[in-house]
């Protein structure tokens, strides 16, 4: 469904992104993770459309993808049909009188038939049938998130592209966009750095490093068994620090009573 | 005594100037003080002209026109020197203020006050996010309008972009405020 080739993106001089190379299949679903700054929102707008790699290729459908070809009525039209991104600021993608609108303003500009109903019925799916008529900036981060999310599910786009979708959802949300994911039949990729979260949102991770570059790319259970490359990636750091403990665990030789101990200890990122 | 370092000679220098011009009423004084200042910026002088002209053009024009008009309705005369000397001054100062901007490194300028720097640093490092978040308004109407976004689209997604510019100008200002306190900025 999308290749990208060697794809490389700076902003004034620094790079964000270098020689990415990958592939997704039709219905495929993957994690993009990586550190603050590592380039994965940047990415996400390139496989939108929204800004112009800077070198190498991106084809969706076999079809090259930048800003400027996109200018073009057709392939604009079924792109931005196809194709939808959650911002990781939902702010920006909400700009509609009420949240009913939002979510019907996809609708209304492919002259679909069916409006109010398919308002109901993804307003019912994400949840926010009681938040139709409220304005869009009076919500809350995560009722703006899942608000984005049905604006963008109204027209039926078949690849998602989810910028930290859970960034602003409590954990209960949390739960129900994890299932919500799994159920949708579309392509999905979904930018995260929730190490523990990751493995329920995709089988793959993308991983992109600090020097911007993609360093693993596969299931993403081995990628998360290996200590030596979450540590690269700055997704996991080792540290000292101090514990109080009643049972020690297994892997520790500490004797077995209450105290304080201190130890260096292995640790990831959720937060 | 040390030496001056450049950029915050120059920063003294312009603000000198700047209230120096502000104290002028005599057109014919700013208009010398317009040549000086214009053969200061040398080969960078026409440009700056003109950048300051548009950038000046819109609120001198409007502020002329209605103390303009209502001279003439009240007392039946035009100020003619009032109106030149205040165009002049505006001209002015935005020429200044746009040659000090290409001369100088304000970091530098500033570099003898922590605290200075610091709010510069704040001043700059927000405005360069808040650049970044309207840029993110553009792509956002962008990335969802199927068809070319419409006049009603963009002038919403437009006011949404201001206003939220404005709510988080001013919550920026309050947490930024908050945060030097927290860090004994104000003691
Ligand atoms: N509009 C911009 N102009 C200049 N630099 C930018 C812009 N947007 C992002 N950057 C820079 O590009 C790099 C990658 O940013 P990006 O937003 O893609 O990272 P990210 O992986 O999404 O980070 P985060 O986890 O914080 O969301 C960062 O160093 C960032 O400062
Ligand atoms: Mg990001």
């Amino acid at each position: 469904m999308i290749a990208v080739e060697n794809l490389s993106h700076h902003y004034g001089g620094q790079p964000t992104l270098l020689d990415l190379g990958f592939r997704l299949a039709p219905g495929e679903k993957a994690v993009i993770l990586g550190a603050n700054g590592c380039g994965k929102s940047t990415l996400l707008k390139i496989l939108d459309g929204l800004i112009a790699p800077g070198a190498g290729r991106y084809l969706y459908d076999g079809e090259a993808i930048t800003p400027l070809r996109l200018k073009a009525g057709g392939l604009r039209r079924r792109f931005r049909q196809e194709v939808g991104l959650l911002f990781q600021n939902p702010d920006v993608m909400l700009f509609n009188p009420t949240v009913a609108d939002e979510i019907a303003f996809g609708p209304r500009q492919l002259g679909l038939a069916d409006v109010d109903d398919r308002v109901a019925h993804w307003a019912g799916k994400t949840g926010v049938t009681h938040l139709l008529p409220r304005a869009p900036f009076s919500l809350s981060g995560g009722e703006k998130q899942k608000t984005a999310l049905a604006a963008l599910l109204a027209v039926e786009p078949k690849l998602l592209l989810l910028d930290e979708p859970t960034a602003a959802l409590d954990p209960r949300s949390t739960g129900w966009l994890v299932d919500f994911l799994a159920g949708l039949k579309q392509t999905v990729l979904c930018s995260t750095h929730n190490l523990s979260l990751a493995p329920e949102l995709a089988p793959r991770a993308l991983v992109l490093g600090e020097d911007h570059r993609l360093l693993y790319d596969g299931p993403i259970e081995r990628f998360l068994m290996d200590e030596t490359a979450l540590v690269q990636a700055n997704l996991a750091h080792i540290h000292s620090h101090r514990h109080t403990y009643f049972r020690a665990p297994a892997h520790h030789h500490h004797p077995l009573k209450k105290g304080v101990v201190e130890h260096r200890h292995f640790h990831t990122h959720d937060w | 005594m040390p030496a001056l370092p450049v950029d915050r000679a120059r920063l003294i220098a312009y603000l000198t100037a700047l209230v120096t011009f502000s104290f002028l009423t005599s057109p014919l004084w700013l208009g010398a003080g317009l040549a000086a200042v214009l053969a200061l910026a040398g080969r960078q002088g026409p440009r700056l002209l003109r950048r300051a002209l548009l950038a000046t053009l819109a609120f001198s024009g409007a502020a002329s026109a209605t103390y303009a008009a209502l001279s003439w309705w009240t007392q039946h005369r035009l100020p003619l020197d009032w109106l030149l000397a205040a165009n002049l001054r505006v001209l002015l100062m935005a020429l200044l203020t746009f040659l000090f901007i290409a001369r100088v490194n304000l970091f530098r300028a500033l570099d003898f006050s922590r605290r200075l720097t610091f709010l510069l640093t704040l001043a700059v490092s927000q405005s360069l996010g808040l650049r970044r978040t309207l840029d993110d308004f553009r792509l956002g109407l962008h990335s969802r309008a199927i068809r070319p976004a419409g006049l009603k689209a963009r002038y919403r997604a437009a006011a949404r972009a201001a206003a939220w510019l404005l709510d988080r100008a001013l919550a920026n200002a309050h947490e930024s405020a908050q945060a030097l306190q927290s860090r004994g900025f104000f003691k």
